[in-house]
């Protein structure tokens, strides 16, 4: 394997233990639609009681660094990718009735989750950013930096990825005929290791910003630019959907992926879409905790190409072609 | 001797073209037949023209005062039947009861008029339905089942048309969709595509069931009016059946018309550039079907609204098919009469819904 090339070197994630159903669901008055959820694939969401987001990165990052073996300070970079607005600082809830942030202070402004990692994990040899405004993108936009700055910076040979988003207690988790989960996960970005990261594409439509009034544009516009950014990153990748072994998807609905598939002449036995059920939307971790499970459950072979694709609001669509 | 023209429909899209063109003669008296005819629509016709106000669905009467009725028949030479129901997702039965029933009533009507030289009904190409391939102007539709409840009740009418045809002088005219005038691009009547268009500039169409490489017949109003005015007047064919079409030279293909549209859209609004709306995606009808499906499940009323008012029309481009109209070019030809190529004016088209805003500025 080439040196030039960049890959994902290890990954984990850490969910919730709280899996409610969409009836309890419902019945706490988080979703109003159960049915209708539970006929596009969703079965249960996973919730943090007591943890924050920062709790839940935290975890994701100890157990891949156990995992590994990692010491601290092999660690260059750390890029920390949050959705939620909320998800940029330290502070997320319980939040007050109406309101996301919870500041008590202005200098709350500043206590940055990535910072709080850095501090707790020792990571006294690495520098720190964030990533945000991607929504569910998040995580995908700080893979691409981190492959960039691993192929442009000989002295940077370990990038940490992180991200972890939870919503705010009693917030609905139905968004937009999905069902959203509280989720972390981590990786560790290396040059010349497996899940070589063959190509990106990222597409943004910034005239979508204010999703709130525009949800059935948002709607009509996700799935004919999905199928462009897909196609788009599979010629970029040199490689046609033949050729990809498995879809590793963000775990919208089902049924908007069999719509999705069908839009791109995909096979539907090629999406490992096992976590939609189980796990739900865990905005923007679900492709790698998806990765994962399918890697531990021995579905992917040493050289087999993934497509992983997801989408976010702002609006973002995120596609990589990844060789494991 | 003078004629007697009567006009069904003659306050439609074509029938009110039509009108126009007949009433230019010198040694016709033409009697337009509407439902519900108001002074306003009266005003709008030429002048000479007679309005009548009139129902199809009341049978033989045809919904006029008795002396009205025995006066037309003595008098009528020539009838021109354009009155259709040309809602695409009508339920069938009222689809029935103009384009089925009504037809019945003005066939019977017409047997009863002792100076009848001509009948002209008007069908649709897309009589044809689900079939796919190359329908010619005798073949018969609906084989392979219809699209929607206007196809299978015109189908149903030339059923009725064709029974009628060995006791009655009549001509069949199957027209293709018709999207506005060619030279200046007005469009007078309303129908399944320029909702498609509305939609697709609303960026609430992401997807549209069928190949890139499918060819799309469409026409403009002045030629199926100059066109079917020509085989009446000039060439009448009794129990013939003509297919005023583009014909696959001079139509476009749906990959092509959903460039120009967006084309279009970029130039005659830049602005809409800005919203950065996606092309719709080309897709078979399963995956259409499913997309409709989970709309109907999600409840979603706009986006319910949006694919169905698309679904009536767009089902028919996931069945490609070309139509033959040979027949009416051997005729038409000679006359100087043809289609234009759809590219040539489907801009001017799209650009007067920009601007009327889809005729409600007009």
């Amino acid at each position: 394997m080439s040196l030039n090339a960049v890959g994902i070197d290890a990954l984990t994630y850490w969910l919730p233990e709280a899996s409610p159903t969409l009836a309890e669901l419902e019945a706490r008055g988080t979703v109003r639609g159960a049915a209708a959820l539970a006929s596009f694939g969703f079965r249960q969401a996973r919730v943090a009681e007591s943890e924050s987001h920062v709790d839940m990165a935290a975890h994701a990052v100890r157990s891949l660094l156990d995992e590994t073996g990692t010491p601290p300070d092999e660690i260059d970079l750390v890029l920390y990718a949050g959705a939620l607005t909320s998800s940029t600082t330290m502070e997320c809830g319980p939040a007050p009735a109406g309101s996301v942030l919870h500041m008590r202070d202005f200098m709350d402004f500043f206590k940055y989750p990535v910072s709080r990692l850095q501090s707790e994990f020792d990571l006294t040899n690495a520098s720190v950013a964030g990533i945000d405004q991607q929504g569910c993108a998040a995580i995908f936009s700080a893979i691409r930096l981190a492959r960039a700055t691993l192929l442009a910076e000989p002295d940077v040979r370990t990038v940490l990825c992180v991200s972890a988003d939870r919503l705010p207690h009693d917030a609905s988790r139905e968004v937009v005929y999905n069902l959203v989960s509280d989720g972390a996960c981590a990786m560790l970005l290396r040059r010349g290791v497996r899940n070589r990261i063959v190509a990106t594409h990222q597409v943004t439509k910034g005239a979508f910003w204010d999703a709130g009034s525009l949800e059935n544009e948002i709607i009509a516009a996700y799935f004919p630019t999905a199928r462009t950014v897909i196609e788009t990153t599979l010629r970029k990748a040199g490689v046609t959907l033949d050729d990809i072994a498995w879809v590793i998807p963000h775990n919208v609905s089902l049924r908007s992926w069999e719509i999705l598939l069908g839009l791109i002449g995909c096979p539907r036995e090629k999406l490992f879409s096992e976590n939609i059920g189980r796990v739900g939307h865990t905005i923007a971790a679900d492709n790698f905790i998806n990765l994962r499970d399918a890697t531990d459950a021995g579905r992917i072979r040493q050289g087999d190409l993934l497509l992983l694709f997801t989408f976010g609001y702002g609006l973002n669509w995120s596609c990589m072609v990844v060789e494991h | 001797m003078q004629r007697t023209i009567l006009i069904t429909g003659g306050t439609g899209t074509l029938g009110r073209a039509l009108v126009e063109r007949f009433a230019g003669g010198r040694d016709a008296t033409i009697v337009v037949l509407a439902r519900g005819a108001t002074s306003a629509a009266a005003g709008a016709m030429p002048p000479g023209v007679r309005f009548l106000g009139g129902d199809l669905r009341a049978g033989r009467t045809l919904g006029i005062a008795a002396a009205d009725h025995a006066a037309l028949r003595a008098s009528v030479t020539d009838i021109v039947h354009c009155a259709a129901d040309t809602t695409f997702n009508r339920p069938l039965p009222d689809a029935r009861a103009i384009n089925v029933d009504g037809t019945s009533a003005i066939l019977a009507f017409g047997a009863e008029c002792p100076r009848l030289e001509r009948v002209a009904c008007f069908s649709t190409v897309y009589v044809a339905g689900r079939s796919t391939g190359c329908f010619g102007e005798a073949d018969v539709g609906g084989r392979d089942g219809f699209v929607n409840s206007y196809e299978q009740s015109k189908a149903e009418m030339e059923v009725v048309v064709r029974d009628a045809m060995p006791r009655l002088p009549i001509a069949l005219y199957r027209l293709s969709t018709i999207i506005g005038d060619s030279r200046s691009g007005t469009v007078t009547g309303f129908n399944a595509v320029h909702h498609a268009l509305r939609l697709l500039y609303q960026g609430l169409a992401p997807m549209v069931p069928g190949h890139a490489s499918a060819l799309v017949d469409l026409i403009p109003l002045d030629f199926a009016a100059d066109a079917s005015h020509h085989l009446f007047e000039r060439a009448f064919g009794p129990g013939s059946t003509y297919h005023l079409c583009a014909g696959a030279a001079r139509s476009a293909t749906l990959g092509a018309l959903l460039d120009a549209t967006t084309a279009a859209f970029e130039r005659h609004r830049p602005a809409w550039r800005k919203r950065s709306i996606a092309r719709p995606a080309l897709v078979n009808l399963d995956t259409y079907e499913l997309f409709v499906r989970t709309v109907e499940e999600a409840g979603n009323d706009v986006l319910l609204q949006a694919t169905r008012a698309v679904q009536a029309f767009a089902y028919q481009l996931a069945y490609p098919k070309m139509f033959d109209a040979r027949r009416a070019e051997a005729v038409l030809g000679p006359a100087g009469i043809e289609a234009p190529r759809v590219l040539d004016y489907y801009d001017a088209v799209v650009r007067w819904c920009i601007e009327s805003n889809w005729g409600a500025a007009a």
